[in-house]
């Protein structure tokens, strides 16, 4: 069984080099197919109906003027489907709303049409009576007694996990213990207390939710493309939705316009069926841009309040971290088993603290059901956390890169995340130490109203399963068949490279398919940083197969022993004989001739994350107008934990990628809600960082030789974003005084902070007296 | 339905399509040109950008029966004779493009930046570039790409 360990010096011929992306011809083409660009012969439209309510009874819809319309071909409400709730592991969403709609922008009723026009048209002659009903937006009102309890079943909800806890509306309830935080408390010399709030962010990916459904006439096979990333897990939740047998469905995995963890949920794929039965044509449904901002799964916001308790060197002794959710109206959109998220058991930051306890509270409001979005979860919690410790720093004069380094995590410190035997291999301290020394830290000289900030983070590869099939074709082609979805990182490309690298050929020798759902069994899909240490293990036991297969036959073509065949460059060779010897395609050409084709399959499945931590940290520099508020990014100072870099610009890309999503989620975007309603309804008035605000960004790459994934890699597709917001937050504060504590950190809330500022007041950490907690 | 005589890519092409239809979908749904991205359809992302007569505009928000007598470019006319235009090839070297999803209209931006202005500075390629969001990249490759071009690498 190969491992990741390979060729641990440098000199690779592939890996290692800056591959254009074996797509990218298709793409830049405009060749590459979306699930949009699937255009089947009588293809018809669907469009929804959704709630204008927050929490209300469906008294009454009638939809017969609709039906009546011309054009009109089916009009479909919760009566017309089966009456199934949906989700990724908490099963709570209906497909339609049935008795009462508990957010607005929920799925009401279907219409589907031949124009898009029509069907969009005839959704607003639906008559729906409502009964509104009391509703709740802010998870700490969601979780008193007194609180609308929005899930009355939430007992008989398929999925339910067993962290679900007995407060009203929390559906999971994950926590953490290390050591005695009480103790902790009373045995620190000061104890602080704050709470800090962010918004509901989308992932903003350019490609909106799209789905495209047809039933075979003949077969029952149900076809689908849709703009989803996990497509085993989608196949069995559609098959429990609609009532077909899984192995009657077959998606066909279509390039994804990004993801960002916003693309593993059902969505309209059930609707697209219930259409398509009904009416017997193939359905597309694509969200406008305003519904994927009403009803798409936005990041969390949320209420966190961090507790932390230090000596007066500045030593951590103690934190608490309580983390409130708020993740609307369902839990349906959220993927790991306790539906709740992953960042959560990182709450307390790169930092040895002995004495931990992280409660992590995922709560029920009638606002837009919530998922993932790169790094769910310790986005948030780094804001709150990395904020803290400045303010932590300011109240005991201690510059916050000391206080940090003083408490940066080492080699086998226990934390909640990796257990009591903790990281190896850590560079926590390094990463501060080159941030510090890329930023000219030190030797800053500040000038008014302009500041520094700094912030670290840490996060790992995930786990899960993955299937790979290897071929050679008598063309000397090798062909990988996976079924892991493009959604731009470029682990197709890195695949490929491996490939080429192990068995020393040009890049252009290797292809790569992406197919069906037919392909293989099952496995997890892109996300949670898997794909390179998952999929691409998969990959190298596949090459490791492939290998032993054609040496066998290399050796009965030349009448050797297998151990006489070495592969060099692309070539089997004998060693005793150098001038015989047998290229990739000789090779291939007679396996076919023989009926038997080189062809082999892979399956790995990663049950357990490595004890690795991959560390960043990062310097912003701004200057705040004083008189607007405005803060004006001057430069970022990024420095990441890396070993190898299996290709150097889609690795920086992901750097790139992930520091402007920061940057949005620390200065820009916030879906505006008002009682429920998101406001901001299109991307002029959701603010995504667009060219003109690129700032300057230098990355530091500090290079260690291990690192988990194969070729000794580290993830970096998460690792770029969390340090990002605290960093500013922090260099705000520095630059005039004032600490935002709830994102984003807008021109507005540093004016009213200046123009409202006690001159006593600095800002420092609210101490909690100590002793009392 | 109105008859629809339009220039797309350098050939004549006559099609059907409502009074009030888009280009955006008269070229996706009527011809078949998927190139062209939906993706807001308020104007705001620049998925859906070509080239009218020269200039980048957003085909999401223009009228079909407006282009006739037009000149449409389109990101499958960028490459000539199967060879990709040398932007399409400094996209591909300075990873300009991740999922690829905004990257037609980025093409379409940029080319026709580069025809106004074959030498356009920072700020000028801001400004080109100002109609069309991407989420993936960061934008310094796309940058990168540019300033190759007019440099003429």
């Amino acid at each position: 069984m190969q491992t990741n360990k390979h060729a641990k010096g440098r000199g690779f011929s592939s890996v290692g080099k800056p591959a254009p992306r074996i797509e990218g011809t298709r793409k830049v083409s405009g060749k590459a197919l979306y699930t949009a660009d699937t255009l089947l012969p009588d293809m018809i439209w669907g469009k929804v109906l959704r709630s204008p309510y927050p929490h209300a009874r469906i008294v009454r819809i009638d939809s017969s003027r609709a039906k009546l319309q011309p054009g009109v071909m089916a009009v479909l409400t919760a009566s017309d489907i089966p009456n199934v709730l949906t989700g990724r592991r908490l099963q709570d969403m209906p497909m339609l709303a049935r008795d009462r709609v508990r957010f607005i922008g929920e799925k009401v009723a279907v219409v589907a049409a031949q124009d898009r026009d029509v069907a969009e048209e005839a959704t607003q002659m639906i008559e729906v009576e409502y009964q509104e009903l009391p509703a709740v937006f802010d998870p700490l009102v969601a979780i008193t007694e007194g609180a609308p309890q929005l899930h009355a079943e939430l007992k008989s909800y398929k999925g339910l996990p067993k962290l679900a806890s007995s407060i009203n509306n929390v559906y999971s309830h994950d926590q953490w213990r290390i050591g005695d935080v009480e103790q902790g408390f009373r045995d620190s010399d000061h104890v602080f207390e704050d709470t800090f709030t962010t918004q509901h962010v989308h992932q903003s990916y350019l490609e909106p939710h799209s789905s495209v459904l047809s039933i075979d006439k003949e077969t029952g096979v149900v076809h689908v493309w849709v703009s989803n990333k996990a497509p085993y897990q989608t196949k069995q939740s559609l098959s429990d939705a609609i009532g077909v047998p899984a192995a009657k469905i077959v998606i066909h995995v279509s390039a994804i316009g990004g993801d960002f963890g916003g693309k593993g949920a059902l969505m309209d794929l059930p609707l697209c069926y219930f259409l398509a039965q009904r009416t017997g044509r193939p359905v597309r449904m694509i969200m406008t841009y305003s519904e994927e901002l009403m009803a798409g799964n936005p990041r969390h916001a949320s209420v966190i309040v961090v507790k932390t308790g230090v000596k007066r060197d500045g030593a951590l002794v103690a934190r608490q971290v309580r983390a409130f959710w708020n993740g609307g109206a369902y839990g349906a959109m959220k993927p790991i088993p306790s539906v709740n998220l992953p960042g959560a058991v990182k709450a307390t930051g790169a930092y040895r603290i002995p004495n931990v306890r992280i409660d992590s509270y995922a709560v029920y409001t009638n606002s837009v059901p919530c998922g993932h979005f790169r790094s769910p979860g310790l986005v948030q919690l780094a804001f709150a956390g990395e904020s803290q410790m400045d303010m932590i720093a300011k109240s005991l004069h201690v510059d916050p890169l000391d206080l940090r380094l003083q408490n940066a995590l080492r080699d086998g410190d226990p934390t909640p995340s990796e257990g009591k035997n903790g990281m190896v291999d850590v560079k926590c301290r390094e990463v501060l130490e080159s941030v510090a020394d890329s930023a000219n830290w030190k030797g800053f000289k500040k000038s008014p109203g302009v500041g520094r900030g700094l912030a670290l983070s840490y996060r790992n590869v995930g786990i899960g399963d993955a299937n790979a099939r290897l071929s050679v074709g008598p063309d000397g082609i090798v062909s990988l068949l996976i079924t892991y979805a493009d959604t731009g990182t470029g682990a197709h490309t890195i695949l490929c490279q491996m490939i080429a690298e192990l068995l020393e050929i040009p890049l252009g020798q290797v292809k790569l398919e992406v197919g069906t759902t037919d392909c293989f069994r099952f496995e997890a899909g892109t996300g949670a940083s898997r794909v390179t240490f998952v999929l691409g293990q998969a990959v190298l036991n596949a090459v490791d197969k492939l290998k032993a297969l054609i040496r066998d036959w290399a050796a009965a073509m030349l009448g050797v022993s297998a151990q006489e065949i070495a592969l060099e460059k692309g070539r089997l060779v004998s060693k005793r004989q150098r001038s015989r010897s047998l290229s990739l395609a000789q090779v291939a050409a007679a396996a076919s001739a023989s009926g038997e084709p080189l062809e082999v399959e892979s399956y790995h499945e990663a049950t357990e994350t490595p004890a690795e931590g991959v560390f960043t940290a990062c310097v912003a520099e701004v200057s705040v107008d004083t008189e607007t508020g405005q803060v004006h990014l001057r430069e970022l100072n990024t420095v990441h934990d890396v070993a190898t870099i299996l290709n150097p610009v889609g690795h920086q890309g992901q750097i790139d990628g992930g520091i402007i999503q920061g940057v949005g989620y620390a200065l820009t975007e916030e879906m505006v809600m008002e009682d429920g309603r998101v406001v901001t309804l299109n991307l002029g008035e959701y603010k995504i960082p667009n060219i003109k605000d690129l700032s300057p960004l230098q990355t530091t790459l500090v290079r260690g030789n291990a690192g988990a994934a194969p070729f000794q890699s580290k993830e970096i597709g998460e690792s770029a974003i969390s340090q990002v917001a605290p960093a500013i937050a922090n260099a705000v504060y520095d630059a005039v005084g004032v600490r935002i504590m709830d994102l984003p950190i807008t021109a507005e809330k540093i004016f009213r902070a200046l123009r409202d500022r006690n001159p006593e007041d600095d800002a420092s950490s609210r101490e909690v007296v100590p002793g009392i907690v | 339905m109105a008859k629809l005589k339009l220039q797309i890519n350098g050939e004549e092409i006559e099609t059907e399509a409502k009074e009030a239809a888009l280009l955006l979908d008269v070229l996706r749904e009527g011809l078949g040109l998927t190139g062209t991205k939906r993706g807001c359809e308020t104007s705001h992302c620049g998925a859906c950008t070509v080239s009218m007569d020269g200039m980048a505009v957003h085909s999401c928000v223009v009228l079909a029966a407006r282009c006739e007598g037009k000149e449409i470019t389109t990101v499958e006319g960028l490459s000539q004779n199967g060879e990709l235009s040398e932007l399409q090839r400094l996209f591909l070297k300075h990873g300009a493009l991740q999922c690829g999803y905004c990257t037609p209209g980025m093409l379409m931006a940029a080319t026709a930046l580069l025809r106004r202005n074959p030498n356009p500075g920072l700020e000028e390629i801001k400004i080109g570039l100002d109609g069309n969001l991407c989420r993936c990249t960061g934008y310094t490759g796309i940058f990168e790409a540019i300033q190759a071009c007019a440099r003429g690498q």
